[in-house]
């Protein structure tokens, strides 16, 4: 239920976080993760879609999905969430101000590593369409992922799994034999951006993959406000 | 007359822990209220219940003539400030950008930051990192954030428990100001000089009971009728009562030059807590 909401609130959070960012050196060395991997392709002259896909999904989940859990379960760690909530804050401008800048970050994140693996982006427009859907994906997984855990310790270890498998799968799929697993994960988000890219630099059809990316995007959008109304009262 | 705080046969409990058991009580607008307790009374229950932090298990809780759970809405919540000791800090942020934050979020001038600060004796720690602060200092910056939009009704929570005495007064001082210019008070405290200091009415909570609700005045006729103690040239100390024969004994002292000092003994609030629960504050 949201009566007001208000823009102004939303720039408080976000200025607020970005003051905070510049002190975080976990978050920091987090987000300069994807970077280094970029640069390394960058230097052994990987260029392909397919190779370059590896560190824009790994930035998405890095910054996209860790940092904003880290960022969420610091603000349950450190008793701040509750003053903001007892301000006139509502809880969709927190977390819309919040995944601004993470958001943000990502997107600044994403074309570092575009630039420093030299690749050249096929087809701009829809390719910016499949990050903003990523980027709603792995901020609304982020979210789910600071809400579940307690402290920001815990968000490393509950989100490793989640990393393994959005952010790296791609990279062990040459040692899957199993059918059942390899047809799974060709709906996991991450070979869906990977098949965009590819089909993009090809001329294939993407429109497939970029239904289910968009089914994925409700999904975990949905699944975030669900906990969060869960979790609220205790 | 208006009611701010409506609390009608209120309870809560923990599991079979009952924190807050039937209790009933009123605040007017204006009013400086105090809820004195020892650890454990029910204090931080009842603030908590009040600013809908806590779920009631049973009772009637209205605040602005509203139930409760409906003020979660940005113009009820611009209307009230709450200090508790879990309302956390951005520590890696400094002492002004925390202030700023909240005054973007209750939409005040960035120029009464400063004021609030005067107010916590903290003018020139501004650019300082939360987390250099000390226990006492934090706790002055949550209370100027909870100040910042003078509010028409404040929670706090033993806002003065890690301060020094000079600083307390101080506090004190401008706490009686934002009274003087409106703003209702609900305060928790297990200081009964902080309760007699600051309010208008008292309610001693003890195992989330009401035990007495009433002015500190009131309160401390309650508890018995004061003393004299006269101190004499020989080091004795002779007590009087304060009536006739008192004052013929202590006509006699003085005439005879007999006396070196005389002091009154007021019975306090604590006293009359002990004789109320057999415990103290
Ligand atoms: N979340 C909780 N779960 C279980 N029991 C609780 C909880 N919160 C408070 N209690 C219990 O309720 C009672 C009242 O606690 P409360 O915190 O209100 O006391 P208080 O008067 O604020 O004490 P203090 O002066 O130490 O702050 C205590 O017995 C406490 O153990
Ligand atoms: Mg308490």
């Amino acid at each position: 239920m949201m009566t007001t909401f208000s823009m102004k609130r939303v720039n408080a959070i976000f200025v607020k976080d970005w003051k905070d960012l510049q002190r975080n050196s976990y978050v920091l060395f987090t987000l300069a993760l994807p970077l280094f991997f970029a640069a390394w392709l960058g230097r052994i002259g990987a260029d392909s879609a397919e190779m370059i896909s590896f560190p824009i999904v790994f930035a998405l989940v890095i910054a996209g999905a860790f940092v904003q859990a880290a960022m969420v379960a610091e603000e349950k760690e450190k008793n701040t969430l509750r003053g903001l909530l007892l301000s006139p804050a509502s809880v969709a401008e927190v977390f819309i101000g919040k995944s601004l800048l993470s958001g943000v970050m990502t997107l600044v994140v994403v074309a570092g590593c575009i630039w420093l693996a030299e690749f050249s982006v096929p087809s701009l427009p829809l390719f910016a369409l499949s990050i903003v859907i990523a980027l709603v994906i792995f901020l609304a997984i982020g979210t789910l992922l600071g809400l579940l855990s307690r402290t920001v310790m815990e968000t490393s270890i509950i989100g490793m799994p989640v990393m393994l498998i959005f952010g790296m799968s791609s990279m062990f799929k040459s040692m899957i034999t199993n059918e059942a697993i390899l047809t799974v994960m060709d709906y996991l988000p991450n070979e869906l951006l990977m098949n965009i890219w590819v089909g993009l630099e090809s001329g294939a059809d993407v429109g497939e993959s970029f239904l289910i990316l968009t089914v994925w995007a409700a999904v975990s959008v949905a699944a975030t406000v669900i906990v969060y109304r869960k979790r609220r009262m205790d | 007359m208006e009611h701010i705080i409506e609390v009608n046969s209120l309870a809560k409990s923990f599991g079979d822990k009952l924190a807050l058991k039937d209790v009933d009580f009123r605040v007017r607008k204006g009013e400086t209220i105090g809820f004195l307790g020892p650890s454990g009374s029910g204090k931080t229950t009842t603030i908590k219940i009040l600013t809908a932090q806590l779920a009631a298990t049973a009772g009637d809780v209205r605040v602005f003539g509203e139930p409760v759970h409906l003020l979660k809405d940005p113009a009820r919540m611009k209307k009230i400030g709450i200090l508790t000791d879990n309302s956390g800090l951005y520590d890696r942020l400094t002492v002004q950008d925390n202030l700023a934050l909240y005054a973007d979020l209750y939409d005040v001038g960035k120029e009464r930051v400063r004021e609030v600060l005067e107010m916590v004796s903290l003018l020139g720690e501004e650019k300082t990192p939360v987390k250099k602060l000390s226990k006492g200092m934090k706790q002055r910056v949550t209370l100027a954030r909870a100040i910042l939009h003078k509010p028409a009704l404040l929670f706090l929570d033993e806002p003065t428990s890690a301060l020094d005495p000079t600083t307390t007064k101080h506090i004190h001082e401008g706490l009686r100001e934002l009274n003087r210019e409106g703003t209702t008070i609900f305060l928790t405290t297990h200081d009964m000089d902080e309760a007699e200091a600051l309010c208008d009415r008292v309610a001693f909570l003890h195992d989330g009971e009401i035990k007495l609700f009433d002015t500190p005045q009131n309160l401390r006729t309650m508890s018995g009728s004061p003393t004299i103690s006269l101190l004499l040239k020989d080091k004795t100390t002779v007590t009087v009562e304060p009536n006739e024969s008192g004052a013929a004994a202590i006509a006699g002292y003085m005439a005879s030059g007999n006396l070196l000092t005389i002091h009154s003994n007021e019975p306090t609030l604590g006293d009359l807590f002990v004789q109320l629960t057999g415990r103290n504050l």
